[in-house]
């Protein structure tokens, strides 16, 4: 047992030649096939991980990533490794490019180790959206694991390996960070290249790491930043994000909305996120309560965004170049109309239909363009708040992770689900979850906290003061808290 | 049949000459075998992103230039959702809410002689579509043409016949393939032009129903496709028939339109602003820049040359010759007979040229050669009948002009002296004709011509020569 390590150790051991990162491949294996029926995962990535594996035997272990196993979710290309997106209609599409993300991970000499299950094109916020059926919380098998990052957060929490990627339209890392009791990290929109994470809505999506602690967290996002040319909307910033890790927070201005502290939160959430607060104003830091305008108006406005924008994302999925294509049509109207009501599941279906109606004729200007606008000033009014604070902190979700078997019939329900991580995506701010402890019946409570743009460092500093703070046991199987 | 009044406006798509694609780093080019000028971007596979080539902005702010239209300093990009196999994305990436120019004009001069403005609506940048072929049941895509930088040109409806559609692509044509937009190749496509035509009675009639012809293989074809067009509606009108709204083509074979498709009303495109491309902010000095590279264009060039002597004629034909005419641009401060230069290149050279299939650029006639070779022709050293012997020396050796003459004993007697010493030999040897031609017989200079030429074994200069023989013979 090697992965119930700290990340430091496990790169001590490989220095000293006292493990080899096929060993690391073999436990995460191991460790994947004994939690089977969580259903973390749609393709793993066996052959190919062990022969990279044994490729790193002859190299120098040259960063403190080497030879550690990642899981990369399933929306993010992988060059010759299946790359579902959870769909039928992608369930035979084996890429021939990799995303730049993904690039950067081979550079570190990362392994992945297979690609996780999700909701499919990451729409949903249960991840039983999925073609391959959802993934269960390793916490408590009959409850979701959140999503659409739904398997990278159950893989993260049952320990199976260490790493893992996720992506964030509309709170897709943090929510089911949440429910899992894990750590994740929805940097500023730019951070990360977007190029071969297959688009949602391309103005919100954001790729981001998730582990089971705050210092791997960091470490990961030092690994997949920075500017790329194949991506025009990224950004060149490029900096230590553990820099601020251990530091005191002793004077650290923090603003709660009191949206996310009002009704529409359970109040068992509420007395956590208050407990949390106490801790942090016993140790020097300022928290204030705020209004902050238009914050209520985010899921409605990220409903039209989010929908317009996929249901033109969403059209090269046709049948002609690749993927799925229906077996006998008899013209091409046929084509396109079979393969796409075989092809995609409900949920990806509803969201087309109306993302098509909302652009539609004079709609565009009614919703689309109205709904830009209004982003902007929300995002204005959330800018404004760092005039003053240096973060802010809230609940990440207004509930634990709920039954699986809860019914699905109502679809406004589940973007509710993600009403207190909406916001974020819309200013492009980046927002990290941290698990603050559990509710009555053992699920994990998670915290949000908010940076400026760029300012993730200044977030890994309150996460880790108040991971170390609160020591939180975050194993579902009881085993040793890492550190 | 009665008369009505036409309304025509043209759309014109034009490739623009780049390295690269407008959103992905493959090549643009042509006549490549099928889809081996692609790569994940263009075909539109998942998780792809479009980047933007610059030199498509620099040569978008040219042709605004050009076309004198205003330019938008802050534009955006747009998406034009529609389901066509032609377009890997199923959506088009254009601008519609922010073409990158608007309020321009072209001005065409009419066989009349009347100069007319065509007005230009806006002009935008967007990426072509895929090529299908169809075999039987089945259509083939290139993706080869996917992604090539487009410019479409949008006229105002302010045409009013066949000859207007006819001059404004001709126009347009010489001015962005001048100005390096574009090849402006219609039979290879790299020029596309769809023309819109209504009729109505009066002025101030509403505009009458439209139809838009498509598939114009040439500039010839778009005015006899209009002429057609206005032809046919009338016909259609004087029956008190109505008619849809349509697409027609128009058929090579048969030299009319013929009906493709009536318009669906209301084509939903579901237009909104592209996420993936940040907007772009022109600064002055962009515009400045690119502007700086514009060359010559015809019609400064046309002014120039007929200032400088050369002849109508030969302006216009050294215009229709992009290459000579950047070369001819080189000697126009040159203190040489321009008219004898434009003669010069556009005779016995392009003669040759034509036959070698060759460039003047490819040729070893310097600047300062052709300098030569213009004055040794404006004095007379150089005759036609010499110059049509040594041509292929002149164009394909590096010695001067004058070397290879003496190397092909080309000799021309232009000495005043030595001709007239000649001539009154001749005088003195013909009485008879000297009598004759005094007498009124004009056949009898030219027996004395060739009795010089005869003597001198035509090395005489001929020009020179007959002056002289008329001067003594007075």
């Amino acid at each position: 047992m090697y992965l119930n390590k700290s990340v430091k150790e496990i790169n001590e051991l490989l220095k000293k030649k006292k493990i080899k990162p096929i060993d690391l491949v073999e436990e995460a294996f191991q460790n994947i096939e004994n939690n089977k029926e969580l259903n973390a995962y749609i393709t793993l990535n066996k052959e190919d991980a062990i022969k990279r594996a044994k490729e790193l035997e002859d190299k120098e272990v040259d960063n403190i990533l080497f030879g550690i196993p990642i899981a990369v979710k399933d929306n993010i290309i992988t060059k010759g490794l299946r790359t579902t997106c959870a769909s039928h209609i992608l369930d035979n599409f084996i890429p021939i490019y990799n995303a730049t993300v993904v690039e950067k991970l081979i550079e570190k000499n990362m392994i992945i180790i297979g690609k996780t299950n999700m909701d499919e094109f990451a729409m949903g916020s249960s991840s039983r959206t999925s073609y391959f059926g959802a993934p269960h919380n390793p916490w408590n098998k009959n409850k979701i694991s959140g999503g659409s990052s739904g398997g990278s957060a159950t893989t993260i929490a049952a320990r199976d390996v260490l790493f893992a990627l996720g992506s964030d339209t509309g709170g897709s890392i943090r929510q089911p960070a949440s429910y899992t009791g894990i750590v994740g990290m929805k940097p500023t929109y730019g951070r990360i290249s977007r190029f071969g994470l297959v688009a949602f809505a391309s103005s919100l999506d954001q790729i981001g790491p998730m582990t089971t602690n705050v210092y791997n967290n960091a470490l990961l996002l030092n690994a997949i930043v920075g500017k790329d040319e194949k991506d025009l909307t990224s950004v060149k910033k490029e900096e230590d994000f553990t820099r601020l890790i251990g530091k005191d927070i002793t004077g650290l201005k923090i603003a709660v909305p009191n949206y996310f502290m009002s009704d529409i939160v359970n109040d068992e959430i509420i007395s956590k996120v208050k407990d949390t607060i106490k801790v942090l104003e016993e140790n020097g830091a300022i928290v204030d309560y705020v209004d902050v305008k238009y914050l209520e108006n985010a899921v409605t406005l990220y409903q039209i965004i989010a929908m317009s924008e996929a249901s033109s994302n969403l059209a090269r999925f046709d049948g002609i170049r690749y993927g799925y294509s229906y077996e006998n049509p008899e013209n091409i109207e046929d084509v396109y109309l079979k393969t796409r009501a075989l092809g995609f599941g409900e949920e990806v279906k509803r969201r087309i239909m109306v993302g098509s109606y909302l652009l539609s004729g004079e709609n565009a200007k009614i919703y689309y363009n109205k709904a830009l606008s209004i982003r902007e000033d929300m995002r204005k009014a959330l800018k404004e708040v760092f005039n003053n604070y240096d973060l802010i902190i809230g609940p990440t979700t207004t509930t634990t992770a709920y039954n699986l078997d809860d019914p699905m019939d109502d679809p406004r329900k589940t973007f509710m689900d993600d009403v207190l991580v909406i916001p974020v995506n819309m200013a492009g701010l980046p927002g990290l979850n941290l698990p603050i402890g559990f509710d009555k019946n053992n699920m994990p409570i998670g915290m949000q906290i908010i940076g400026n743009s760029f300012e993730e460092a200044k977030i890994y500093q309150l996460a880790s003061y108040l991971e170390k703070k609160l020591n939180l046991n975050l194993d579902p199987n009881g085993g040793e808290n890492n550190e | 049949m009665s008369n009505y009044i036409p309304t025509i406006g043209v759309e014109v798509h034009v490739e623009l000459k780049t390295k690269t694609k407008i959103f992905s780093n493959s090549t643009n080019g042509y006549g490549k075998m099928a889809n081996s000028l692609t790569n994940v971007i263009d075909l539109g596979y998942p998780g792809t992103l479009p980047t933007l080539n610059e030199e498509v902005i620099n040569l978008g702010i040219k042709a605004a230039t050009i076309l004198n239209c205003r330019i938008r300093k802050v534009m955006h990009f747009d998406r034009k959702n529609y389901f066509y196999p032609d377009i890997s994305k199923n959506y088009q990436i254009t601008q519609n809410e922010t073409p990158i120019g608007y309020d321009g004009y072209v001005e065409i001069t009419k066989s009349s002689g009347e100069k007319k403005k065509i007005y230009i609506e806006e002009m935008h940048i967007e990426e072509d579509t895929c090529k299908s072929a169809h075999r039987g049941t089945k259509t083939l895509l290139d993706f080869n043409r996917a992604g090539v930088p487009l410019i479409e040109i949008v006229t105002k409806p302010c045409l009013s016949d066949g000859e207007d559609v006819k001059l404004y692509l001709e126009k347009l044509k010489e001015l962005l393939s001048y100005g390096n937009i574009s090849d402006c190749k219609i039979e290879e496509g790299s020029m596309r032009a769809d023309v819109n035509v209504s009729l109505r009675k009066e002025e101030t009639d509403p505009l009458g129903v439209k139809a838009e012809i498509k598939n114009i293989g040439s500039i010839s074809n778009a005015k006899l496709g209009v002429e057609k067009e206005i032809e046919r509606q009338t016909k259609l009108y004087d029956k008190k028939e109505t008619f849809k709204p349509q697409t027609r083509r128009f058929d090579d074979k048969i030299g009319d339109t013929v009906l493709m498709r009536i318009k669906e009303t209301g084509n939903d495109y579901r237009y909104f602003p592209e996420p993936d491309i940040p907007f772009v902010v022109l600064t002055d000095e962009m515009i400045e820049e690119a502007v700086k590279t514009i060359p010559m264009l015809p019609d400064e060039r046309r002014e120039k040359y007929l200032n400088i002597g050369v002849s109508d004629i030969n302006t216009n034909k050294l215009i229709q010759n992009r290459s000579l005419s950047d070369y001819f641009n080189e000697l126009l401060e040159e203190k040489i007979n321009h008219q004898i230069a434009s003669n010069l290149l556009l005779g016995d050279i392009s003669a040759y040229l034509n036959k070698e299939e060759k460039d003047i650029k490819e040729t070893t006639l310097t600047k300062e050669r052709f300098i030569e070779l213009v004055n040794l022709v404006d004095n007379n050293t150089l005759t036609s009948k010499n110059l049509k012997e040594i041509i292929n020396h002149i164009l394909e050796e590096t010695k001067s002009i004058k070397e290879i003459m003496e190397d092909n004993n080309i000799e021309n007697i232009t000495d005043d002296t030595e001709i007239r010493k000649v001539i009154k030999k001749i005088i003195e040897e013909n009485e008879e004709s000297v009598k004759d031609y005094k007498e009124g017989h004009d056949r009898a200079i030219k027996f004395l011509m060739g009795q010089v030429m005869k003597e001198t074994k035509g090395k005489i200069n001929p020009k020179m020569a007959m002056d002289t023989l008329k001067e003594e013979l007075e």
